[in-house]
């Protein structure tokens, strides 16, 4: 199993450490619940330095990723984040990813870790159908994964803290004043005191909180761990990750996307310019279910796979459930047939063998 | 280190019975509760409930984890806990104090499948 450059802080930490994606990562330090309500009502950091980083680089570069990916890149401001999706031929989706502009003609793509190494070998074979299409292309594809570790710093108050906890690990002024400047899905790039791969901080994050999410060399990883926890900052893990992102209503690849599920199925619509010529682009053709949101209107947890019944029939199923602990019920996403109306119905969730109400509401669960 | 007692026996599937007269008193180990995390959910079969040796006499969810709790022994449920769906919490406080079920033994004989303390900590050892 892979380890993260974190690997002993977090066994020193006491976290509870579980397989993901090939990964030995924390699932929980404390406990998921005390870990979601520091990001929500304070701050937490988490280890994300299994995620992967892929650099797309070169003169044809930008017009190549506007073709790879559900929306266009080209145009945008050079520190500007996207958010987009890798859609395979048929609408599906390979992964959902952030791309970045570390450079002119360079981009940065950040990876889910399970999706990694697919995710290299089609925008590989990708760039074998954009030249059949296109003629000759100037794009270099280069797997960066293990250069980088990763931290993201999630919650209200780390912009206030940031001010006082960044001059104190050694950041410039200069830097800090950038960080603390950027917009949301903005970056900052900085050279790195030792001469390694540039760092990156960027104002992201999925947790639905404010946030910084900070790429840096993976040697420096530790110490600016560190840093955060002598700070005070508790460390939360993949199990808090995941019930944040969830009420935050983000998706999860191998939940509300998959190779068989398209970003419109998803309900990311706002994330696919069908207008502009890209790979995947049948997705409107073959979008045929919707996802909806659920709230337990019992004690009741939903989890993955539960049969969501109207009517007394099952009319579909979900994609991931949780105990929410900001809202103290239970969540859940679902796919169900996209014509199916459900205005104005009660659903119910196939709980062992018991049929239990749900609420259908907007995303996010919380704001 | 998960606590052990000596005055109970252990399933392979991480309940604790408690032997009193022809009735087992039916709990989660401390193991058991420690694996699962904070309790947010509990529920156990009803009264009057007939049950033979692993069937499912409830469930207990964590925020990201979902457990049944299976019969150690066969017999007729005489007594359910309900106040467990309240304060599941109780199971991650007092373990070894929060019964879940009591179950009226069908064959008392039954018992001696289950394990002692230390072959309880040689299959958690193994575990984890």
């Amino acid at each position: 199993m892979k380890k993260t450059p974190l690997y002993q802080h977090h066994v020193d930490l006491g976290a509870r450490m579980v397989e993901y994606a090939g990964w030995d990562m924390p699932v929980q330090y404390g406990g998921i619940g005390e870990e979601t309500a520091a990001v929500r009502n304070d701050s937490g950091i988490f280890d994300v330095s299994h995620m992967g980083e892929i650099v797309v680089s070169g003169k044809d570069s930008a017009s190549f990723l506007d073709w790879l990916l559900t929306r266009k890149i080209s145009g945008k401001q050079p520190n500007q984040i996207t958010y987009a999706l890798l859609a395979n031929e048929a609408g599906g989706t390979v992964d959902d990813l952030l791309v970045y502009e570390t450079a002119p003609e360079t981009y940065f793509l950040v990876v889910n870790a399970a999706n990694k190494d697919k995710d290299v070998q089609h925008i590989e074979s990708s760039v074998g159908r954009y030249r059949e299409k296109v003629g000759a292309a100037d794009i270099s594809v280069e797997d960066v994964s293990d250069r980088y570790g990763q931290i993201a710093w999630q919650g209200p108050k780390v912009r206030e803290l940031a001010a006082t906890v960044l001059p104190s690990l050694g950041f410039s002024e200069d830097a800090v004043q950038a960080i603390l400047g950027l917009k949301r899905f903005r970056s900052y790039q900085m050279p790195d005191p030792d001469g390694r791969v540039e760092w990156i901080v960027s104002r992201t994050g999925y947790t639905g909180e404010d946030g910084f999410e900070f790429y840096v060399p993976a040697e420096a990883t530790t110490a600016l761990w560190q840093g955060l926890i002598d700070a005070g900052i508790v460390p939360a893990g993949l199990g808090a990750r995941d019930v944040l992102r969830l009420e935050a209503g983000l998706p999860l690849y191998g939940h509300e996307l998959g190779e068989d599920i398209s970003a419109l199925d998803a309900g990311l619509t706002r994330f696919v310019d069908l207008e502009h010529e890209f790979q995947g682009q049948r997705m409107a053709e073959t979008n045929r279910r919707r996802l909806i949101h659920l709230v337990s209107e019992s004690k009741a947890i939903p989890r993955e796979h539960y049969r969501v019944i109207m009517d007394g029939e099952a009319v579909g199923e979900v994609a991931s459930g949780t105990y929410s602990p900001t809202l103290e019920k239970g969540i859940a996403t679902a796919f169900v047939d996209k014509d199916l109306d459900t205005a104005g119905k009660q659903l119910y969730l196939e709980i062992r063998s018991k049929q239990l109400p749900f609420s259908e509401v907007e995303s996010p669960f919380v704001k | 280190m998960s606590e052990l007692r000596d005055d109970v026996k252990y399933a392979k599937s991480h309940e604790w019975v408690k032997v009193e007269g022809d009735i087992a008193v039916i709990g989660l180990t401390d193991y058991a509760q420690d694996q699962m995390g904070d309790l947010v959910f509990a529920e156990v079969v009803p009264a009057g409930t007939t049950v033979a040796v692993e069937d499912s006499i409830g469930s207990v969810e964590s925020v990201k984890m979902a457990s049944d709790v299976y019969a150690p022994v066969a017999g007729e449920v005489v007594e359910a806990n309900d106040t467990l769906e309240d304060a599941p919490e109780q199971i991650n406080e007092t373990p070894y104090d929060t019964w879940l079920v009591k179950i009226r033994l069908s064959d008392p004989a039954e018992l001696d499948q289950l394990l002692d303390k230390e072959g309880y900590a040689a299959l958690i050892a193994e575990e984890s």
